[in-house]
């Protein structure tokens, strides 16, 4: 019997890091070729130095487009598919994210067509490496100043601080085996309905007394909001470890979980759930949507806590403070017009099948206020303007609502 | 610290000094001297000047050169019987990579002088010590071939590069 012919194993490089500021203290990291290709961000040329055209066939009804590079007026065929993974490739989407995007698109998971692509796109030389994100963008633009290079410094540190693990499926099996099964079921939505709206009934009994609860902070009300916001940040765990409980629930795999700064300066735990894509529209949905309850849940027990608390207490403020952030964090995570990419927004793409609303309204909206020919306002356009209207209205009533609470708390 | 009779023993096991008889390994072992690392800390750094080379004696160092920033390449990592900065002992050029303590570390630090003493009094062990050294440089050489070619392989992953068809 032939033996069967092995994949070759994947090269692997072992990097010593050196802590910052420090003379000796260092740590070696191995980085896996594959991990460093689905984390990279390709980037296409800037616009002006390609153009796009569109051609129909008349024999198999099939949309191509004929893609050139200005510059050395190279021409690449590609289907719509590469066409859509083309408009991905912005810098600041990595490989793991445009394959995600591709798969809500087409429903496909043939991913030989992403580095298909990137080959081509890189004999043509319609791929560029530059600086991704804004903030990144304008760092590189003072890098001779002192303080810009400090800035990129500690957010190179804070971007390279992940602590994850991707041997994680067994422990989230385990923990749904021992009670987390519950959290999935008609007597688990019983007790949450319950909760809210006993929560809300504590919420309103407050309300009227609500001076003389926050007195309870005392003389520090900003150490203490902040100290309450630092809690919070743990029940953001929470939230993503029911995320990956929803996930066992549907049979499917949790293929990491974490801790991470993201975009370099907002700490977060994360749960990779990219196999849910797999499962039905109904567990795509309730897997979004349960690890937002959490939210509910803690808001409405801090609330009950309250009530139950020495008025005027410091305890009765804490309690009061966090169960309306954990409130605030259960509708940010469901509202879907925020401009953030969150649990709301991912049910929102999933409904509508319009898997990058975000970028298609910015670009939409952008290219509107730049006064672009917009030659058709279809449903689509409509949508667009509207996701990009009520977004802006609602990340500025958001933070009036921080500076009001702060400045009350003050 | 250990006695000369420890270091005798402990050179008797390296690979280096396999031909090199008793006599002249205890004249060796005492021009030898000890130097302990704690933990991280760095020996020299690529580009400093020196003329020593040293042999592990106990514990692990770990070599490496710059590529960006704070980023280095680990070349390779050494423990006991290995040893490093002879490149420097021969030609005097500066240090080619970073020498850091990943343990503990104790080493034996052989100068330039006292290599001279070795050729000067016992010519045949000095040759037999030349020898391995010479069969020593040939695995580095390969394996140092090695890691270009992974090197290499690694940034064709990496990055998606099609050369083939290029």
């Amino acid at each position: 019997m032939a033996d069967t012919p092995q994949a070759p194993r994947r090269a692997r490089l072992e990097l010593l890091v050196r802590h910052e500021g420090e003379t000796e203290g260092f740590e070696v990291r191995e980085i896996g070729s594959a991990v460093a290709f689905i984390r990279s961000r390709p980037q296409r040329v800037p616009d002006g130095s390609y153009e796009l055209a569109e051609v129909a066939s008349r024999v198999d009804g099939h949309r191509r487009f004929i893609l050139k590079n200005s510059a050395t007026d190279r021409f690449l065929l590609i289907s719509e598919p590469e066409r859509f993974l083309w408009e991905q490739m912005d810098g600041s989407r990595s490989l793991q994210e445009i394959a995600t995007a591709y798969v809500l698109k087409y429903g496909e998971f043939d991913f030989d067509v992403i580095p298909q692509l990137i080959r081509k796109l890189q004999r043509a030389q319609l791929l560029t490496q530059t600086p991704t994100s804004r903030l990144r963008k304008a760092l590189a633009r003072h890098g001779g100043q002192r303080m810009a290079q400090m800035a990129e410094s500690a957010l190179t540190v804070l971007e390279r601080i992940n602590i994850s693990s991707r041997n994680v499926q067994d422990v989230f099996r385990r923990a749904y085996r021992f009670g987390g099964f519950c959290l999935f079921t008609p007597a688990a939505a019983v007790l949450c309905v319950a909760l809210a709206a006993f929560g809300l009934l504590a919420a309103i009994r407050l309300w009227p007394d609500a001076e003389r609860v926050v007195s309870g902070f005392g003389k520090s009300p900003l150490m203490a909001v902040l100290s309450v916001k630092a809690l919070f940040l743990v029940t953001v765990a929470a939230h993503q470890i029911v995320h990956g409980l929803a996930l066992v629930h549907y049979g499917r795999r949790v293929r990491e979980f974490g801790f991470t700064f993201l975009h370099g300066f907002v700490p977060t735990f994360y749960v990779d759930v990219t196999d849910i894509f797999m499962g039905t529209r109904r567990a795509r949905v309730v897997t979004a949507v349960s690890g937002a309850l959490v939210h509910l849940v803690l808001g409405s027990v801090w609330l009950l806590l309250a009530l139950r608390a020495t008025p005027g207490s410091f305890f009765q403020a804490f309690a009061a403070a966090s169960g309306i952030i954990q409130w605030q964090a259960f509708v940010v995570a469901l509202y879907p017009f925020c401009f953030i990419e969150m649990d709301g927004y991912h049910v929102l793409v999933d409904v509508l099948g319009i898997p990058t609303l975000k970028q298609d309204a910015i670009q939409y909206v952008g290219a509107l206020l730049r006064g672009a020919g917009i030659r058709r306002f279809t449903r689509q356009e409509a949508l667009y303007v509207g996701y990009v209207a009520v977004s802006a209205v609602s990340v500025a009533a958001f933070i009036a609502f921080n500076v009001w609470m702060i400045a009350h708390a003050s | 610290m250990g006695t000369p009779a420890d270091s005798v023993a402990f050179l008797r096991n390296m690979r280096l000094f396999r031909n090199v008889d008793d006599a002249d390994l205890a004249t060796f072992a005492g021009s030898l001297r000890e130097q302990p690392l704690r933990r991280g800390q760095i020996l020299f750094r690529e580009g400093d000047h020196g003329d020593e080379m040293f042999l592990v004696r106990a514990g692990s160092i770990v070599v490496s050169k710059a590529v960006t920033g704070r980023i280095e390449q680990v070349l390779a990592r050494m423990g006991p019987g290995d040893f490093f900065g002879e490149m420097a002992l021969f030609d005097r050029s500066a240090r080619s990579a970073t020498i850091q303590a990943d343990t503990e570390v104790t080493l034996l630090v052989l100068d330039r002088d006292a290599l001279a003493r070795l050729t000067t009094d016992s010519p045949r062990a000095a040759a037999a010590f030349f020898q391995s050294l010479v069969h020593v440089f040939i695995e580095r050489l390969r394996a140092s071939g090695e890691l270009v070619a992974e090197v290499t392989r690694w940034g064709l992953e990496a990055t998606g590069l099609d050369v083939e068809s290029r």
